[in-house]
């Protein structure tokens, strides 16, 4: 046998597959003072549990769109190590669900089509929709595109309603197969936290793997 | 003849988990025929351990048994549909022993098969075929996967047939074939180029060179081990196997398989 060296250089270090994860946050005025307070300090949470994952880490790339009387980039798709903790999101004016669903839902597909331009793989990507009321835009667009990439296996979404004023109705018509979840009182940090956990878990899937999320796991905090 | 190496190895995942290393290789030599096979066993399955097995034994049996036959039919579709058929009917045999549904024995499936101055194989799914043909790495079969990393075809699949490639040649400048999954693959394939790692073709042209057929305890044996064992296991969290047919400059001058 000839001498088997084999080194670093003749060996191939591919990009791990990314899992992009769309955050769509109400910030119209009625999420001022406590509300909104707590939704960055439960984003930032969320950053943190990203960050102390191993596999999360790696894989995990997040943007935030936020939604008022328009919508909004916070920031663009970043990988934890590049993101910096938001410091505050300022509410006012009123919900333009539509909007913000549309433009998240814009930005996943460039995000996905960047990935494929450079061969990088990635997982089914997340849309969490977090709002404390109804819409004052037109959602059926956007409740139309989710639905179809929901159903087509193209597209997780977590509607999530923050206390007792949201819409669950409107939530539902963008949650086809789950009913959408309801924050038990303003528990971001338990939402944020299970969040990791789940984006730890497909970061951990490999081809075949069917990735089961530990619902029971919100039973302490939200109303299924 | 070539010489061969197969070999698997349990992922740093499935040590985590606590699951069983789901990938398998297999190789076959009788009456001038030389195949190799791997399965990938998916890690939704419950038994994919098993279907793999049953999948990579079964393929080594009907290719020696059928390579005549599959290598001079023109009828590429037939041939498909009988190799599948019979992996299929196999497994089904296999879900019955174990009171499961075939469904839980999905896998991958990769195959090159060699004989007088022809080779052929099939290929289901992720992972990778390459061969070095006169003194150039090439792919010959790369990853099917769908949209996503975590999604691909099994043997076991309602598209396993339309995602079945087949492939065959001639063995002239033929140095080797190498076999691998997608664990494997991390270090092995780039999947930005869609190009094989320059190692394909170290490993192909150390085991073509290796001067008797590889036993399992000789010491090249146990290199090729270390360094799928350490390196190439090192890189991914996912089960790794790898199969390499080799041979050297004389055997390929021969023109002999």
């Amino acid at each position: 046998m000839a001498t088997l060296s084999i080194g670093a250089d003749d060996l191939v270090d591919n990009p791990t597959p990314r899992v992009p994860v769309s955050l769509c946050l109400d910030t119209s005025g009625s999420m001022g003072g406590s509300p909104i307070e707590e939704l960055v300090r439960g984003v930032n949470l969320f950053y943190d549990a990203i960050d102390e994952d191993d596999d999360a880490h790696d894989s995990a790339e997040i943007n935030i769109v936020e939604f008022n009387s328009s919508a909004g980039l916070v920031h663009d798709f970043a990988s934890i190590e590049r993101l910096q903790r938001i410091s505050s999101l300022t509410a006012n004016g009123a919900t333009a669900m539509g909007a913000g669903v549309n433009l998240a839902l814009d930005t996943l597909d460039r995000r996905k089509a960047t990935y494929s331009g450079s061969g990088v793989l990635y997982y089914q990507p997340w849309l969490v929709l977090m709002t404390d009321g109804a819409p004052t835009d037109n959602i059926d667009l956007a409740v139309q595109r989710v639905v179809d990439l929901v159903e087509a296996k193209k597209l997780t979404v977590f509607p999530i309603g923050i206390g007792s004023r949201a819409d669950m109705n409107t939530l539902a018509r963008f949650s086809p197969n789950r009913p959408p979840l309801r924050l038990d009182g303003l528990k971001f940090k338990e939402f944020f936290e299970w969040l990791s956990k789940s984006v730890a878990r497909v970061s951990r899937s490999t081809p075949g793997d069917t990735v089961k999320l530990d619902l029971e796991g919100l039973a302490g905090w939200a109303e299924l | 003849m070539f010489k061969e190496f197969h070999y698997q190895v349990r992922g740093k995942g499935h040590l985590r988990d606590g699951t069983p290393g789901q990938d398998r290789t297999g190789y076959l030599s009788r009456g001038g025929v030389q195949v190799l096979c791997l399965a990938d066993g998916a890690g939704s399955a419950s038994h994919s351990q098993f279907g793999a097995q049953a999948v990579v034994d079964e393929a080594c049996t009907m290719l020696v048994d059928r390579f005549a036959e599959f290598s001079a039919s023109d009828d590429g579709a037939r041939v498909r549909v009988e190799l599948l058929g019979q992996l299929v009917l196999k497994l089904n045999n296999v879900a019955n022993r174990h009171g499961v549904k075939p469904g839980d024995l999905a896998s991958t499936f990769l195959c090159v098969a060699v004989s007088g101055k022809r080779f052929l194989g099939a290929h289901i799914g992720d992972g990778v075929v390459g061969y070095v043909k006169n003194g150039e790495l090439k792919v010959i079969s790369a990853p099917d996967n769908s949209e996503f990393a975590n999604q691909t075809t099994f043997v076991t699949s309602g598209r396993a047939l339309e995602s079945m490639r087949l492939f065959r040649g001639s063995l002239d400048g033929v140095a080797g074939f190498i076999l691998m999954s997608d664990g494997t693959g991390e270090s092995l394939f780039d999947s930005r180029t869609g190009e094989l790692a320059r190692a394909c073709a170290k490993l192909i042209a150390a085991v073509g060179s290796a001067p008797a057929e590889l036993s399992k305890t000789s010491k090249h044996t146990k290199r090729l081990r270390r360094l799928m064992d350490l390196k190439i296991r090192a890189a991914t969290k996912d089960d790794c196997s790898i199969g390499i047919l080799g041979r050297n400059a004389a055997s390929r001058s021969d023109g002999a398989a």
